[in-house]
């Protein structure tokens, strides 16, 4: 078999000889070009601060900052009240990811597969996402209370629409001729969405889900700036009156962790399930 | 004037063996967009004989294809498959496309047992493990089994879709431009396996592309088709010996029917 697995010995040689006409910051490996990038923005963070462009209170400098997430982080590790809210956090994110997913693929099937869905419920979910859904936060909280509830259901509410465009739009990118050789073969319309259409879809899902990750996050601390509770929101929120800025940033910090390690799960998830896919750099910009 | 040339055809072809596939003044007609796609199509198709058809592109070979396969119901007349009208799809038709369409998920193997799961279930895809072995086997690509499709080469790739085709053991197969996609060394080298396959098998083979030596080179049977309406404007008989090999394509005789073939199709594109 000549023709086999055709990776072709030249392609590594020519883009060397491209690389070495590429510019010095081109070539440069990625882990030398991140630490190049960070550490330019916290010089400029740290030159505001020293030349005192902004006040300190205002602006604390990365020593401080960076100091307060030490210092919480060994308040999490003994379980005060910073451990206290982060796990309520975590709570509100993962269980309103969770319902945002199952809500958001059974919506997305529902519209992508059906013609009824499409002409009747789609416009009504196009519709709705133009909402601006910020502000129904105060209305979660009276209906639900200020405890965890309304928050999950902020989080929910924010995130699952993104994973119905995408199922509907992953279901709708199979090949015309694979949906045509399932008919061929004698194929249920339930078989050809589970062998062909829903494996077809997964990348779409994927992408789906990790957007709604980081929006889950976004839902939570609404919920809690507008619905109180005891969860990081809230604590954002107190430290913030009391000027103490460089808690904020800490909270911040562990706050993008939730949403990062739910993204992050999903990545990994992903890598498993869609083997077939090369993972795609740009996939990156979907966590800003 | 098109249905009398059709029909002279199809009385060369009712001279010999038994009809096997049969399609009776079919006709298609989209009315969503007002097209009229096919003329009245009368083509008889021999057991064993393997006919390919040519035409222009968008005259409706494709439709004309999957009406014969039952993917597509014909506005009018009908498509007899082996004594039975088809009215849908058929297991005793193997069907095969331009793109492979193997499921990127689904191994080599696990890609030519999708018919076989999906008619009978994933027990009896399991027994017959071995047969689709061996028609992997049976066109090179022994040791594949575990091979996923996007290590495949677009060549490879088609001879598994040929294997997952083969696999049921159809009576007739349906083939739509299969190497339409391919480079053209790769295209030959697939013309002369499916030519070897199709000869094992004395298989009754109906195949559409838009090559007029690929035409020549597999066909006992070149039909030619004309656009606008699509219609049947000619049938060449290709009377070269078998098994035809890549050296003849440079021969005179061949050279004189693929010259017959394009004057004919020049023909329909004046039309
Ligand atoms: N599902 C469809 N609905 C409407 N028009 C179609 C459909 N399928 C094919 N056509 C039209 O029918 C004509 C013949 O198409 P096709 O059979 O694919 O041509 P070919 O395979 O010969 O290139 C084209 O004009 C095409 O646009
Ligand atoms: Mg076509």
């Amino acid at each position: 078999m000549s023709q086999t697995l055709e990776r072709s010995p030249e392609a590594p040689r020519s883009s060397e000889t491209k690389r070495s006409r590429e510019p010095l910051l081109d070539r440069m490996p990625q882990w030398i070009a991140l630490v190049l990038v960070g550490g330019g923005g916290l010089l400029v963070w740290q030159l505001i601060v020293s030349l005192e462009l902004v006040s300190r209170i205002l602006l604390p400098g990365p020593p401080e900052t960076f100091g307060e997430i030490i210092n919480s982080a060994l308040g999490i590790v003994q379980g005060d009240y910073v451990f206290e809210a982060l796990w309520i956090t975590t709570q509100e994110v993962v269980l309103g990811f969770i319902a945002a997913a199952a809500v958001g693929f059974v919506l997305g099937v529902v519209v992508g597969e059906t013609r009824f869905g499409q002409k009747a419920i789609m416009p009504y979910l196009v519709g709705f996402n133009a909402l601006p859904k910020v502000a129904f936060a105060p209305v979660f909280a009276a209906w639900l209370g200020f405890g965890i509830n309304s928050k999950i259901i902020m989080a929910l509410f924010i995130a699952f629409f993104p994973v119905i465009v995408d199922t509907a739009a992953g279901l709708a990118s199979v090949d015309r001729d694979a949906v045509m050789l399932f008919r061929s073969v004698g194929a249920s319309r339930w078989q050809t969405l589970v062998k062909l259409k829903l494996p077809n879809a997964l990348p779409f899902i994927f992408a789906g889900l990790k957007t709604a990750a980081v929006f889950s996050v976004v839902g939570a601390v609404v919920g809690e700036y507008l619905g109180g509770g005891n969860g990081l929101g809230e604590l954002i929120r107190l430290s913030a009156q009391q000027l103490r800025l460089d808690r904020v940033f800490a909270l911040i910090f562990y706050l993008s962790l939730i949403g990062l390690a739910l993204f992050g799960l999903m990545s990994w998830l992903e890598r498993r399930f869609v083997f077939w896919r090369k993972p795609e750099l740009l996939d990156i910009t979907t966590v800003a | 004037m098109t249905t009398e040339v059709s029909r002279l055809g199809s009385e060369i072809a009712a001279g010999s063996s038994k009809d096997l596939l049969r399609a009776e003044g079919v006709t298609k007609t989209f009315p969503a967009r007002d097209l009229r796609a096919l003329d009245p199509i009368d083509l008889r198709i021999r057991s064993g004989e393997f006919v390919t058809m040519i035409g222009p592109s968008g005259c409706g070979k494709s439709t004309l294809l999957k009406i014969m396969a039952g993917l597509l119901p014909a506005t009018d007349g009908r498509v007899v498959l082996d004594g039975r009208p088809v009215v849908g799809p058929r297991t005793d038709v193997g069907i095969m496309f331009q793109q492979a369409t193997l499921l990127p998920w689904r191994t080599a193997l696990e890609n030519v047992m999708l018919p076989i799961e999906i008619r009978h279930g994933a027990r009896a895809a399991k027994s017959m493990r071995q047969d689709a072995v061996e028609v992997l086997n049976s066109v090179g690509l022994d040791e594949f089994e575990k091979v996923y499709p996007h290590e495949l080469s677009g060549g490879m790739a088609q001879r598994v879709a040929i294997c997952r085709m083969l696999v049921t053991q159809p009576s007739v197969l349906l083939l739509d431009e299969p190497f339409g996609a391919l480079d053209e060394l790769t295209r030959d080298h697939m013309n002369e396996e499916l030519q070897r396959i199709c000869e094992a098998r004395n298989a009754t083979a109906f195949m559409v592309t838009h090559s007029i030596p690929e035409a020549v080179f597999l066909a006992d049977r070149v039909v030619v088709m004309s656009a606008r309406p699509g219609c049947i404007s000619d049938e060449i008989e290709v009377k070269l010996a078998r098994p035809r090999t890549l050296d003849m394509t440079t021969r005179e005789e061949f050279g004189k029917i693929v010259r017959k073939v394009r004057s004919k199709l020049d023909l329909g594109g004046q039309r």
